[in-house]
């Protein structure tokens, strides 16, 4: 009886694993496809610009990810990731923020407002007004990103489920020595 | 920082990186340490896996790492370029023709966190058959436990 329960959850276990792998290469096609995407709109972008105006020169000296990743343990063992987003970038203002009138002389000087705790948008690393190609390259590997999560979470669940079977094969196996 | 969330790291050639930087992945400031490195030509395979394993204390310019180019001392630093050991990166992006380089580090490498994604390059198409994950995969069963 412990043995055909035992078959009937590695039975689902498989079939879970099955679906796991189909649902891997799918993703990981789409991701193929907007990792490739994301490569043709920089060859567009560094057409339009130059040669050196889109690579590693450009990269800022200081760097704070926009992205980043919220691991969560769902089963022992079994991670799972979400991509989060930090706040949109609020847009710089420009000039004085309250009509008021300006002293010829030297006023005492207001405090700057606080510099936006949001990171700064890597487009900007490339210039005030980029050509739409470097946009498209961006929104390719945003996607890209969170398949790329999607991908990974599902990689932790097909080595979790790995190892769930090879343990209810031993065990099956202790049960029906003959048999399994 | 310590409430924001892991990092994605990304080890690739100089589109995969730029690409991925453009999405908002990276992270470099006076303190820490680059979550990217830049494969070029002459990148040599032990700065590759030292950067896998775990990751140090050199400055962002040496993510375009040229071993020639660097101090003696400097250089004795870059060991300790390795993600693996990294309690705050996710995942690692790498491309697939770099993992094959390190494959053996790869393969090495069975925690859940950081998770490790192949992906593709320009010059080399994605090969299923290469991956660490879907091989480990592919040699679960044998034609007896499948009877």
């Amino acid at each position: 009886m412990a043995a055909l329960d035992l078959r009937a959850e590695l039975d689902s276990l498989l079939l879970q694993l099955l679906g796991d792998l189909e649902e891997l290469e799918g993703k990981r096609a789409v991701l193929n496809a907007r990792v490739e995407e994301g490569w043709l709109s920089l060859a567009k972008a560094r057409y339009a610009m130059g040669t050196k105006s889109v690579g590693p020169l450009q990269y800022a000296s200081h760097m704070e990810p926009q992205v980043c990743l919220q691991a969560s343990e769902a089963q022992e063992g079994l991670q799972k990731f979400k991509v989060v987003r930090s706040g949109v970038h609020a847009p710089e203002e420009v000039g004085p923020r309250e009509a008021a009138l300006r002293r010829r002389k030297a006023p005492t000087k207001t405090p700057e407002p606080q510099s936006s705790e949001a990171p700064r948008d890597p487009l900007n690393w490339f210039g005030i007004l980029v050509p739409h190609s470097l946009r498209q390259a961006q929104a390719s590997f945003r996607d890209g990103l969170q398949l790329a999560a999607d991908i990974a979470s599902l990689q932790n669940r097909i080595d979790w489920s790995r190892s769930q079977l090879r343990g209810l094969q031993e065990k099956l196996k202790q049960l029906e020595p003959g048999a399994a | 920082m310590a409430g924001r969330g892991k990092l994605i790291a990304v080890i690739g050639d100089e589109d995969t990186v730029t690409g991925f930087l453009l999405g908002g992945i990276g992270e470099l400031n006076k303190n820490r340490h680059p979550n990217f490195l830049v494969v070029e030509k002459d990148t040599t395979i032990n700065e590759i896996e030292d950067t896998f394993r775990s990751l140090g204390s050199i400055p962002g310019s040496v993510a375009e790492a040229n071993p020639s180019q660097h101090d003696p001392p400097l250089w004795d630093e870059i060991d300790s370029w390795q993600f693996l050991n990294r309690d705050d990166i996710g995942i690692i992006l790498i491309n697939q023709y770099i993992a094959e380089m390190v494959r053996h580090a790869l393969d090495a490498h069975q925690h859940s966190i950081p998770a490790v994604l192949e992906i593709p390059s320009k010059e080399h198409p994605y090969d299923a058959a290469k991956d660490s994950i879907l091989r480990r995969a592919r040699g679960m069963f044998t034609a007896e436990d499948l009877r």
